[in-house]
């Protein structure tokens, strides 16, 4: 029986009067795949950060790896051969191709005149990639790779070197930024390496993942350890409870609803992008999803409903309570339909704006006085009456948007859509970085939003916003309507094989 | 309400009934955060440097004619300087402004001198023209989507073109620039303070209204912070560009008229000088007051911060080089002094990591992203 492969204890950390992280002890047995979760502001990212050396730990931790004490402040050569870091960002430069990722951290093969070897440098960095058999082209540019294709390229990264196989590989949040068929494949090139002896130390707010990958799962929740436990023994039911803190329903899943007898949004042959042809109905009331994998074209479906598509559209639609006539569909923007955008931070929230101006963006004509002038009482009164009625965890209209979680800029995000009173409601992966307590509120909010009679799109890869909301689920495949399921008939596996063509 | 959670009950959203409780504490809270360091640094290192030259320079400096000095020799630049505010605000570098100014002033100058207009004619000729360069800019930058910083270094060039074609490169005189009614435009005073100091305070409480007031200016700060989210809530990020263009033209235009009145001359290169002043000023303006957006009281605070210096610096040595550094210094312990929280322009700041991996899922693959291109 061999000792722990990296073990902490005792691990505190302050930021000004915030306590990240208090006593925090982990232990990653060696040979294992030790999941670490917790929900957003949990203080696992800080975890991961100190033991990445970017942040200092409080003094009396104890950190060790196979048993050798090691200091946590400082990023010494023997920790960085053997644990390694693949952030949730993954750290790569996209204009660059793997080899050149590669040799950023580990450095050119070259010659006495100093130019560099590329032969030598394609086929040392092919040799990484390929045990990983997805036929990456090392020498392209990685933006014109697949997710799951610059995820190993960072994983590959972070393995240079380390041929000796013992040592412990933290992975932070890789499927982030996968999509639901790749994720399979990520899994098992995990296993893979434990397999092969090293231990893995998996970060992740999705529970679906610990019970698919991990051996055992530590909680983290306000910055202490709630718990470790052996996976086989937890049910998704008392994880949940683990991470939440309190009793939450896992099974959100709504009865069927009535038939689409009276319409609020009406799309006919909508092309756009890798869009063939998508007609839909939803009707008040309804929770339509939207799904399929990436590439399909399902993920455009919202954008250009709202007249958000960059590009040429073609098709019509039409918004029955509004108006009889129909709209073309590069016209869409007109109707003034909003989107709760897939890319939080890129497309969702103005980061340097606080919540209240997030909230008020598209509110401001609402909002004038006198000569042009914003109404300043008016603006923070409705920007608290939403961030109230959402509840959003602020400390004010004030505060800055990117000091709330990421579940509580989607609040914001979502608000600011409702306060429009729209008929329709789309939404792009509404629950992307939102850990499991937000995640709920979210669904009751959309939930209640349609019981008022609200039309909502739900463009989900995330199944288990699908299986949660929607009471019918378009799946697209090649830019069509491939499937439809609805009520009962929604489950994982239907989505998974109509996502897939694999029925 | 919704379900809530139990980190939802450790902070109720009450905060508006705390800080009616609590009014005093609120206050003197706010009072100390608007005369803190980090808001209004530059009073600060203001009241340095006068209190600095008044020991080196005890006879000339602490003088009613330097404070005088100091407020008519840098309206110009003042207004320079704001001209760049709003699109800045906006995102958009208009580096041609300095040679619209001096577009506007051998403009003026020559349609006085060798075409004899009427100062009334030759101002209205000499502003149309920088109209028509504010839509060029505005044309090329947001209809063909140039970088602007390229872009208006470009039309920067074009006028230049322009200017010798006016003024064979030389500095265009006569009487009729020194005539009453187009010298007054800057040279008429009130105890000594001349209008251009008007004019400037106009021009400050005009783009001060307009960024912090209106929606307009709302609309115009989230285009520069993030295009793309602006557009998906219907800011109209293309026109705002388009105008902010258009108005910092007129202003530099307009800064030019009143540099041909003051000096009594068309001059090619009357610009030119103001270019890295007026950009300093910005940038140093943006980290005062509203910190992270440029404003128009930041950027007028900067302009006397940097004026003061530099007068202080000629009276007390005569050494020509110490204005420039002085500038150069300023700005970058301004800008370090904020710790880099001044947001950096779009060329310079790209978004980090690989685009498609900013949020997950993201539909941004094969080349498919979601909203990039034109306005809705």
């Amino acid at each position: 029986m061999t000792g722990p492969a990296l073990r902490v204890a005792a691990l505190s950390k302050r930021f000004g009067g915030t306590q990240a992280l208090r006593d925090v002890d982990l232990e990653v047995a060696s040979g294992e795949i030790h999941a670490l979760i917790g929900p957003n502001g949990s203080g696992k990212s800080t975890l991961i950060k100190i033991l990445a050396g970017f942040h200092h730990a409080e003094p009396g931790a104890v950190a060790e790896l196979d048993g050798e004490p090691f200091d946590l402040g400082h990023v010494t050569a023997s920790r960085h051969d053997r644990l390694r870091f693949v952030h949730q960002e993954l750290g790569l430069v996209g204009e660059l191709s793997a080899i050149d990722n590669l040799a950023l951290s580990h450095g050119f093969a070259r010659t006495a005149f100093g130019n560099i070897r590329w032969p030598e440098m394609e086929r040392r960095t092919t040799a990484l990639v390929e045990r990983f058999g997805l036929g990456i082209d090392v020498r392209r540019p990685l933006v014109t790779a697949t997710p799951v294709q610059r995820a190993v390229v960072a994983i590959a990264a972070a393995l240079q070197g380390w041929e000796g196989g013992r040592g412990v590989l933290v992975l932070d949040e890789p499927t982030a930024v996968l999509p639901p068929g790749e994720v399979a494949r990520l899994f098992d090139i995990v296993r893979e390496l434990r397999d092969a002896g090293a231990s893995v130390l998996y970060v992740s707010h999705r529970m679906d993942e610990i019970f698919a990958l991990a051996d055992r799962v530590t909680v983290i929740r306000g910055g202490r350890r709630i718990a470790t436990r052996r996976v086989a023994e937890l049910t998704p039911r008392s994880l949940a409870e683990l991470m939440a803190g309190e009793e939450t329903e896992t099974d959100h899943r709504p009865a069927p609803s009535a038939g689409a007898a009276d319409p609020v949004l009406e799309v006919r042959d909508l092309w756009a992008g890798p869009l063939r042809g998508v007609d839909l109905d939803l009707a008040r009331g309804e929770r339509l999803g939207i799904t399929g994998l990436v590439g399909s074209g399902h993920e455009v479906v919202p954008y250009v409903a709202c007249g958000a598509h960059a590009g040429p559209v073609s098709g019509r639609l039409r918004l029955p309570e509004r108006s009889e006539r129909w709209t073309e569909a590069r016209d869409a923007g007109a109707l003034g339909l909003p989107l709760v955008p897939a890319d939080r931070a890129g497309e969702g929230v103005i980061g340097d704006f606080s919540v209240g101006e997030n909230l008020t963006l598209p509110l401001l004509h609402r909002l004038r006085a006198r000569a042009g002038r914003l109404h300043r009482r008016r603006e923070s009164a409705l920007a608290e009456d939403w961030i109230r009625r959402v509840g959003v965890r602020t400390a004010g209209p004030g505060a800055r948007i990117t000091t709330l979680s990421g579940g509580n800029q989607q609040k914001v995000v979502m608000a600011r859509c409702l306060a429009q009173r729209p008929p329709v409601l789309a939404l792009c992966e509404p629950t992307a970085g939102v850990d499991v307590a937000t995640r709920l509120q979210l669904y009751d909010l959309i939930e209640r939003q349609a019981d008022e009679g609200m039309g909502v799109i739900v463009c989900s890869s995330d199944t288990q916003d699908l299986l949660a909301l929607c009471t019918r689920v378009l799946v697209v495949r090649d830019g069509r309507i491939a499937r439809e399921i609805s009520g009962r008939d929604i489950t994982e596996p239907a989505l998974v094989h109509a996502m897939e063509g694999t029925e | 309400m919704t379900s809530t959670p139990t980190r939802a009950a450790e902070l109720p959203p009450s905060a508006p009934h705390r800080s009616a409780v609590f009014v005093p504490g609120a206050l003197g809270r706010r009072a100390v955060a608007a005369l803190s360091f980090r808001n209004i640094g530059a009073v600060y290192v203001w009241l340095v440097i006068v209190v600095l030259f008044s020991v080196w320079a005890p006879d000339t400096f602490p003088t009613i004619i330097t404070v005088k000095q100091v407020l008519n020799g840098n309206a110009v630049a003042g207004l320079v300087a704001l001209s760049v505010v709003p699109p800045l605000a906006a995102r958009v570098f208009d580096l041609s402004v300095a040679y619209t100014m001096s577009l506007t002033s051998v403009l003026t100058a020559r349609f006085l001198v060798s075409a004899g207009l009427g100062p009334g004619a030759a101002i209205t000729l000499a502003m149309a023209a920088a109209l028509l360069i504010g839509v060029v800019n505005g044309i090329v930058v947001v209809v063909l989507r140039v970088d602007s910083f390229i872009a208006t270094l470009a039309t920067g060039a074009l006028i230049q073109s322009l200017i010798t074609m006016v003024t064979n490169d030389s500095s265009i005189t006569g009487v009729q620039l020194l005539a009453t009614p187009f010298a007054s435009i800057a040279q008429l005073d009130a105890d000594g303070i001349t209008l251009p100091v008007l004019y400037l305070l106009l021009a400050a409480l005009a783009i001060w209204f307009l960024l912090e007031h209106t929606a307009t200016g709302r609309r115009l700060y989230a285009t520069g912070f993030n295009a793309d989210a602006a557009r998906l809530q219907g800011v109209r990020t293309d026109r705002l560009r388009f105008l902010t263009l258009v108005a910092s033209a007129l202003l530099s235009g307009f800064a030019g008229i009143v540099f041909a009145s003051s000096v009594g001359s068309g001059s090619p290169t009357a610009g030119t000088p103001y270019l890295l002043s007026a950009y300093a000023a910005a940038f140093v303006g943006a980290t005062q007051l509203r910190a992270g957006r440029f404003n128009a009281w930041g950027t007028v605070l900067a302009v006397l911060l940097l004026g003061t210096g530099i007068t202080g610096l000629g009276l007390a040595t005569s050494a020509q080089w110490a204005a420039s550094l002085f500038t150069g210094s300023v700005l970058i312990v301004a800008l370090v002094l904020t710790g880099g929280r001044i947001a950096l322009p779009a060329v310079l700041r790209r978004r980090k990591g690989i685009p498609s991996t900013a949020g997950a899922g993201t539909p941004a693959e094969s080349g498919t992203p979601p909203v990039t291109g034109k306005e809705t």
